[in-house]
């Protein structure tokens, strides 16, 4: 059974709290010189007053505030529409080596055949895996997928002279960056109410679409872990309006190797690597979204774009007529994308779909083992995520937040909670491919153990976390009164 | 699948459970004609994990790194030292593996992490506060530009001085979606002329994209006097270990790159974006802020906050679209000045400004820096591209990436000029070589 | 709950007290409590001018965000800077020290939207 968080756990202070120490004890090497007077006119007057760590200080000092997270390495992690999957150990070592960590950005091309070699190939795999054409890696995550999406979309009007097409649609369920993208490249957006059933309504959809709408955005599987099984007379009706599909490729393991976007007449779809491709999250990041496109949007790609001439040399180039531009100061988030290279490599052809088979079969089995204890709000299949709400646990005063926390004390990160925001009391529940039958087990336990202590002995749910090093906190004092960096002494 | 643990009979077992005989069952909400069959993908077959180590290794072995090379890069991306410890921390499980840190009682290593970060970009900057990062110094400057136009709630931009084009092109596409014009205003005099109440903000990259520091109190003054937000940016956040920092003459907002705290080059990224500004703009930053504040039980914690700015709860109204950052790279950064000090730092500055000054004070004749003050970049003006692109492969035949020729990043410049740049790394004998090879002593 | 019979209320939960050619407004002990803890309070500017039914403010919780709809024509003339501080002062006293913004307006302006004490009881009773 679960052993919880009874490790050994210490306190530690601000790195700011401690005795400063006013000499460097790093060695370093260079050159060592007067400095001109011109020069040192310009310094600071200020002292800057970062304390400076002995390494076995600063060591300790970050390993015990590791101690204090829970990552996928700890324990499951099955917060919805994240993906939060292994992350491979062979591919950070492979981001590492020197002649991947160490190579600058505006190096001569002839120099850095070797990643722009890798690079080339992971667009050309996204291209596969996702079924299209074109694919730009530089977008840096999700949200700046979706951005570099809409604006080449924008530009794809512009360029059809249907320059009064300004307005994004953006189902009531989609993540919060879709509308905000959408803002963002100066286009409107307008929420489409999703139908009983948490699905597109055809018929709703239908009364949106018109000579202003540039693009549909929908995420598939939807938000609420279901497929639009409609998807190809969606994409008909929008383009048959004049309008294009964005695709939000959040949601991608559920169909990776099994069924591919770009044929279901999705125009655009960014992918989060750090999710579908398991690159480690970090914290909140870094990720990498690259955009893949059809033939429709091509020629808006951003630069620069990596060309291969014939005989097999690689060259970045930074010129293209209709391109939006640059999203990104360099080509991309290169280490990350080198992590997706490496997990798309060992999986291949031939087992590529047991990612999305896994994915899906753990999702059902999860929802399978919990229906008759939670409330389930949209019946069916799901795909690679189940949603269920705190409807039945209400009665008795018992709400996803408690279940959630609950949760913490028994080990398990919670799963996502009140999102999507269509479902009151919303839990979505992701235990990816790389979870063991043994520990669906024990959740699902756990879970129904929690619906039992909801009717007979609630108080636990109330009081949860007691384990970690922090319970509840005063969130409303954090955003009242804001502290932001600690203060500096008078 | 090594990275699966399913065995077939646990699916066996799993699907009958549900009472379902195959895998295939689980896709029947999707179409029969959107299925692909299973192997027909176009990509290498599984490689074990050998294989792809040795894959990958043949391919960063055709790559030319700055560990084998003397590397005089600059433009945004520096070879500084990394101590060893910087990776150790930032590949514990525990930080790498962690998502956003929703959960704050299970996440207060992130958060410390983050709330350290922010204390010491707000302090290196001489800035009130500063957030939890965004992707690059570029988007950076687009982010502040959009911030500035909220608080002015005026529309027009002016990218002053020289910024690094990489920057103001990522700039400039930002702001072409929206209302209002972005101005590229290189000259000072004709800058003055341009400031008016349409102007929400002037951009200006000090040192500037050629290693040149300038003194902007006037250009501060300037800029109050029309309600203008002054925003800073810069490429390699080090020199603040030596030279004033945008805080001390005023800069409302203050961006740039944090790449050169312990994060390696990588091509290009994942690399650190950094926003820092007055307290009174707190609302109008873009992407995530940790706070400190206390648990039930009255301990110290911190959390992520003042969320109502952002994506997932204001939508369309959002200060930005960011969610996923750079989060990793924020404890790389915090690690990094922990076992620096402002002391190691100030060190880290001063050597890579008297490389330079080694380097500017050996040109031959017939090689010009460019003139003014100049922190660790500067620019070498050839006699013609023939004679710099020489240059260039004689240094590369002896390990030395010598710098970057000006018109790969501004595509105007002049084929005869070369950005370099000097770092800690740079040893004494490694610019002898260089001025050797340039023909001076 | 009791709401206040000397003020007048809208659908979207604001309050607002007419006395001449001024009004107040805030939002209904309803609305905060909708809300939760109210965190933070984006007043107008003094001296802009609004259309009844107008985004004049916003009210934020730790996990929530809502517009403000100023509920008759008018212009700024005060903002309760007191909110800048203790926003709490919505959630403990809504009708009273809990006002957002103090109005001019016109006399003889059309009021015939708001509802009374009555009528808003009776609209939250729906």
């Amino acid at each position: 059974m679960f052993s919880g968080t009874t490790g050994i756990q210490h306190e530690e202070a601000l790195i700011f709290e401690r005795e400063h120490h006013n000499a460097s004890s790093i060695q370093l090497p260079g050159v060592e010189a007067e400095l001109s007077s011109e020069l040192l006119a310009f310094q600071r007057q200020k002292s800057a007053h970062i304390p400076n760590l002995s390494e076995p200080e600063t060591v300790r000092h970050f390993v015990r505030m590791s101690q204090w997270n829970h990552g996928i390495e700890t324990g499951f992690y099955p917060l919805g529409s994240c993906t939060m999957k292994h992350n491979p150990r062979i591919n950070e070592q492979i981001a590492r080596l020197d002649g991947f960590a160490h190579i600058h950005p505006e190096q001569a091309d002839e120099s850095v055949q070797g990643t722009l070699q890798i690079m080339h190939q992971l667009s050309q795999d996204l291209g596969e895996i996702s079924g299209f054409a074109h694919v730009s890696l530089q977008p840096a995550a999700g949200a700046h997928g979706e951005l570099t999406g809409l604006m080449m979309i924008r530009a794809c009007m512009d360029e059809r002279k249907q320059t009064q097409r300004r307005v994004v649609l953006v189902p009531d369920s989609a993540h919060g960056t879709n509308p905000a993208s959408a803002a963002l490249c100066g286009m409107r957006t307008i929420e489409i109410p999703s139908a009983s059933n948490g699905r597109i309504d055809l018929e709703i959809l239908a009364t949106y679409l018109n000579d202003e709408v540039a693009a549909f955005m929908i995420t598939n599987p939807n938000t609420t872990g279901m497929f639009e099984s409609d998807i190809q007379r969606i994409c008909d009706m929008v383009h048959e309006a004049g309008a294009l599909v964005y695709g939000d490729g959040a949601n991608l393991n559920a169909l990776v190797g099994m069924a591919r976007p770009g044929d279901m007449g999705i125009d655009c779809l960014h992918i989060n690597v750090h999710k579908t491709f398991a690159t480690p999250h970090g914290g909140g990041g870094p990720g990498a979204g690259p955009i893949a496109v059809n033939d429709t949007l091509a020629a808006f790609l951003p630069v620069p774009r990596i060309i291969k001439t014939e005989d097999e040399h690689y060259h970045l180039q930074y010129e293209a007529t209709q391109s939006i531009g640059s999203m990104l100061g360099s080509m991309g988030q290169v280490g990350v994308l080198l992590r997706a290279s490496a997990y798309i490599a060992a999986f291949g052809r031939d087992k590529l779909h047991m990612i999305a088979q896994d994915a899906v079969l753990n999702a059902n089995y999860v929802l399978s083992r919990l229906k008759d204890h939670y409330d389930v709000p949209f019946a069916g299949l799901c795909k690679h995520e189940c949603l269920l709400t705190d409807a039945k646990q209400q009665e008795y005063g018992i709400k996803t937040l408690d279940i959630a926390k609950y949760l913490i004390d028994l080990g398990m990160h919670p799963m996502t909670v009140y999102f999507p925001l269509i479902v009151q009391g919303a839990m979505l529940i992701e235990p990816t491919e790389t979870e063991s039958k043994q520990t669906l087990d024990d959740f699902c336990d756990a879970m129904i153990d929690i619906a039992r202590m909801a009717k007979e002995e609630p108080e636990p749910l109330h009081q949860a976390p007691q384990k970690p090093i922090r319970t509840r906190l005063d969130e409303v004092q954090a955003a009242r009164k804001p502290v932001l960096v600690w203060p500096e002494e008078a | 699948m090594r990275f699966l643990p399913h065995t077939d009979a646990d699916r066996s077992d799993m699907l009958a459970q549900m009472g379902m005989q195959s895998m295939q069952e689980l896709f029947a909400d999707i179409p029969e004609n959107f299925h692909i069959e299973q192997g027909s993908l176009s990509l290498a077959k599984a490689k074990s994990e050998v294989d792809i180590l040795r894959t990958f290794k043949a391919a960063a072995n055709k790559n030319s790194d700055a560990q084998q090379n003397r590397c005089f890069l600059g433009a945004g991306t520096y070879h500084h030292a990394i101590p060893a410890a910087v990776d150790y921390i930032i590949s514990r499980g525990e930080f790498l593996t962690a998502y956003t840190p929703y959960q704050p009682e299970i996440s207060q290593g992130t958060l410390q992490a983050l709330f350290e970060f922010q204390t010491i970009i707000a302090r290196l900057l001489g800035m009130e506060v500063a957030n939890a990062s965004l992707y690059d110094a570029a988007t950076a400057v687009a982010e502040a530009a959009l911030m500035a136009r909220r608080i002015t709630r005026r529309k027009d931009v002016i990218l002053a001085g020289n910024i690094n084009p990489r920057y103001s092109k990522v700039c400039d596409n930002y702001l072409s979606y929206l209302d209002g014009d972005c101005h590229h205003v290189s000259d000072f005099e004709q800058l003055t002329s341009q400031l008016d109440k349409k102007i929400s903000c002037v951009i200006i990259q000090n040192p500037d994209f050629y290693g040149r520091v300038q003194d902007l109190h006037t250009l501060r003054e300037q800029c109050s006097q029309h309600g203008i937000l002054l925003v800073v940016c810069f490429g390699d956040i080090s020199a603040y270990g030596l030279i004033a920092p945008p805080g001390e003459y005023g800069a409302d907002i203050a961006v740039g790159s944090g790449q050169s705290l312990g994060i390696p080059m990588g091509y290009g990224g994942p690399h650190l974006g950094l926003l820092s500004c007055k307290k009174k703009y707190l609302r109008q930053i873009p992407g995530r802020l940790c706070g400190m504040t206390q648990d039930n039980q009255g301990r110290r914690a911190f959390t992520l906050t003042l969320s109502t700015r952002e994506q997932h709860i204001r939508r369309e109204k959002a200060t930005s679209n960011i969610c996923t950052n750079q989060g990793l790279m924020c404890t790389a950064a915090a690690s990094y000045m922990s076992l620096m000090g402002d002391a190691g730092l100030e060190q880290v500055a001063k050597r890579s400004a008297a490389a330079l000054q080694r380097l500017t004070q050996g040109l031959p004749p017939h090689i010009l820096a460019d003139e003014g003050v100049h922190y660790n970049e500067t620019v070498l003006h050839f006699p013609s591209q023939q004679e710099r692109d020489d240059f260039l492969a004689r240094a590369q035949q002896v390990n030395i990436f010598a710098g970057i020729p000006l018109e790969r990043i501004k595509s105007t410049a002049s084929k005869a000029a070369l950005l370099v740049a000097t770092t800690e790394m740079i040893e004494a004998n490694d610019i002898d070589d260089y001025l050797q090879l340039l023909g001076g002593q | 709950m009791s709401i206040p019979t000397d003020l007048k209320y809208t659908k979207d939960h604001e309050w607002v007290r007419l006395e001449g050619e001024t009004a107040i407004f805030g939002i209904s002990q309803h609305a905060q409590e909708a809300l939760g803890d109210i965190v933070f309070v984006e007043l107008p500017e003094l001296e802009t001018k609004l259309d009844a039914g107008e985004a004049i403010a916003v009210v934020e919780s730790v996990k929530a965000v809502s517009d403000v709809y100023v509920p008759v024509t008018g212009e700024v003339i005060k903002i309760n800077e007191l909110l800048e501080e203790t926003p709490e002062l919505v959630n403990n006293d809504s009708y009273g020290q809990g006002w957002i913004a103090k109005l001019k307006v016109s006399a003889d302006m059309d009021t015939s939207s708001l509802m009374d004490a009555t009528a808003y009881q009776a609209f939250l009773d729906q």
